[in-house]
């Protein structure tokens, strides 16, 4: 068995190739075969930018097969700016894959829907293939602001999803909230798995407990370094959860809720357990 | 060169109030967990010790989120002390520790003198701790962290409590949110301090124009990266005119060529924070490039150039006579 340590570490890799999927929405492709072979659905990865002045980026590993790994991102600060501007060839250094990922042990799922809003969707491919590759159903839920950023969608219908899309403009699928049209589906789903934001995934967890399916929502937030030693990126949970941090004891202040590190505890957590 | 290289031993270790530091490189405290959280990513012999996250008296759950904001050259933090407790920690944290191949120096944060005294004395108790820093200077817990680093009469009485408690080096922490940082590390010498951290974030804050409230769930925080080097390096170099203890310099050290700036104005050692999240390789690369700048000078030590640049300053290390 190669250790975790072997795993987790910097790679220093390059750009394989580089695509626009819409104005501001980029992929690179890198070229790390062993990050790629151990990376597990939903995990991410810390981007380091050129000249090292900036802290890096966490960003979702969208695909990982053979020799090449890929992240998606929003164009909308600099560090995503600087990171769009990187050519095919180009250096480009990461150090992952982090945190837990979804919990996909639980065979007996069969049905899952995943729901995915914005870029969300860069951390839910990898799911939805290995929840094909075992022969489950997967409904795929998906919403932009628009059209052109419904990016990749036909991806996900290849590879075997069944596809749901919602557009705040109404210029594709359902006009409004992506969890506005899951509400409307009367199949309860054995489990629901979601990416996006934060307002997003509150509707999604709450149609999830109205249909009676358990779901893991992964969380976005500031991280600064993504791996557990700054507690910047906490979410309050239930302290019985298997994921909670041991501290501070519950006699501190009788409270059953305690702050998680997204980035070391999460960044996927079951919803009927956060208490945000 | 290579082969000259090899033939000549340049020696980066230093002393900080009898404490031993292979390399005079040190992560800061509340940056890096207990170092445990980046070995996968660094070689953490590059790493002389790691200054831990402050423990207080009581468990404290921090405060709400967000609690990080990148900001220009630099980033706010106000994490607000999220910690389990002196009592929690003792029982549960601390044994880890003697497994680590690191030093680590233990962060004693408080509310009070007694608070810092109390927790001083437990933890500089336990021998997995190699010495004790107190953070009498964080901006993020309102109205008390930082009011003992602002206050020469508050900044004496906690030293001189905490100081009473225990026998290992006790480094003070300073803040830069003050008018005359010097006037602060004199009494905290005077009260006993064996070192001083110098220096915690400086005081900041960012607004959400579209949200039209404050980034920070806090409100305000505390300023790090290179955005605040310069008041560091100026904080240092004054310090060191008006102390005769050692200084851990700090401030958005990212390269050899910073935290060297550090050393020359009177720094003993250089602390890491902000920018182990640029990259965790930083301490190796700060290492490799200050042998490799001695080296190149003829240099045998570290020790020879600390205060270099700082008229008047007097390396006591040369004043003992410890470089021939």
């Amino acid at each position: 068995m190669t250790s975790l340590a072997m795993q987790r570490r910097v790679y220093d890799a390059y750009i394989l190739d580089r695509t626009e999927l819409a104005p501001d929405v980029v992929l690179l492709g890198v070229h790390a075969p062993e990050a790629a072979r151990f990376t597990k659905p939903g995990q991410f990865a810390m981007v380091m930018l050129p000249g090292g002045e900036q802290a890096a980026v966490a960003l979702g590993i969208y695909e990982a097969v053979e020799d090449r790994l890929s992240f998606m991102f929003f164009v909308c600060g600099r560090r995503t700016h600087d990171l769009a501007r990187l050519h095919v060839g180009d250096a480009l250094s990461f150090f992952g894959p982090l945190g837990n990922g979804f919990f996909l042990q639980d065979e007996s799922w069969k049905d899952v829907v995943i729901v995915a809003g914005g870029v969300g969707i860069a951390s839910v491919l990898l799911p939805a293939q290995m929840l094909l590759a075992r022969g489950a159903r997967v409904r795929l839920y998906y919403g932009a602001r628009s059209d052109e950023r419904l990016v990749d969608a036909q991806r996900f219908a290849d590879a075997g999803c069944e596809l749901h899309l919602a557009t705040d403009d109404g210029s594709r699928g359902y006009h409004g909230y992506i969890s506005d049209l899951l509400a409307q589906t009367t199949e309860k789903p054995d489990g629901v798995l979601a990416c996006g934001p934060t307002p997003m995934l509150r509707a999604t967890a709450r149609v999830a407990n109205e249909l009676g399916a358990p779901a893991q929502l992964s969380l976005e937030e500031t991280f600064a370094c993504g791996v557990g030693g700054c507690w910047g990126c906490v979410v309050p949970i239930t302290r019985t959860s298997a994921q909670a941090p041991s501290f501070p004891p519950l006699e501190c202040d009788g409270s059953d809720v305690v702050n998680a590190r997204i980035c070391a505890e999460g960044p996927v957590f079951w919803a009927h357990e956060l208490r945000w | 060169m290579g082969a000259r290289t090899a033939m000549v031993t340049i020696d980066l270790s230093v002393q900080i109030a009898g404490l031993n530091l292979h390399v005079p490189t040190m992560t800061a405290s509340g940056c890096y967990g207990y170092g445990s959280e980046f070995e996968d990513f660094v070689d953490m012999r590059s790493v002389g010790a790691v200054v831990l996250k402050s423990v207080t008296r009581k468990p404290r759950m921090g405060n709400p989120t967000p609690r990080l904001v990148q900001t220009p050259s630099g980033m706010l933090n106000a994490i607000g002390l999220q910690n389990p407790g002196i009592d929690w920690y003792l029982e549960h944290d601390v044994q880890k520790f003697s497994k680590l191949p690191w030093k680590v120096i233990g962060s004693v944060a408080g509310f009070s003198v007694d608070d810092y005294a109390y927790v001083c004395e437990h933890l500089a108790q336990r021998p997995e701790i190699a010495a004790i820093e107190l953070n009498i200077s964080c901006p993020n817990v309102a109205h008390e962290g930082e009011t003992f680093a602002c206050d020469p009469d508050l900044t004496t009485r906690v030293v001189r409590n905490a100081r009473s408690t225990t026998d290992k080096p006790l480094i003070v922490k300073l803040s830069p949110n003050v008018t005359d940082i010097a006037a602060i590390a004199r009494v905290a010498e005077a009260a006993g301090a064996d070192a001083l951290a110098v220096i915690n974030t400086v005081r900041g804050m960012a607004i959400d124009v579209d949200a039209r409230k404050p980034r920070l769930g806090n409100v305000t925080g505390g300023l790090s990266g290179p955005a605040i080097r310069p008041i560091a390096v100026l904080a240092v170099y004054e310090v060191a005119r008006a102390v005769k203890i050692p200084i851990i310099g700090q401030g958005g050290i990212e390269t050899a060529t910073d935290a060297l700036e550090f050393f020359l104005a009177g720094a003993s050692a250089v602390c890491m924070g902000t920018s182990n999240y640029a990259d965790p390789r930083v301490p190796e690369r700060i290492v490799a490039g200050i042998r490799d700048y001695l080296l190149r000078r003829n240099l045998r030590s570290i020790r020879q150039i600390i205060g270099e640049a700082n008229v008047g300053f007097a390396n006591p290390y040369q004043i003992e006579g410890d470089e021939g």
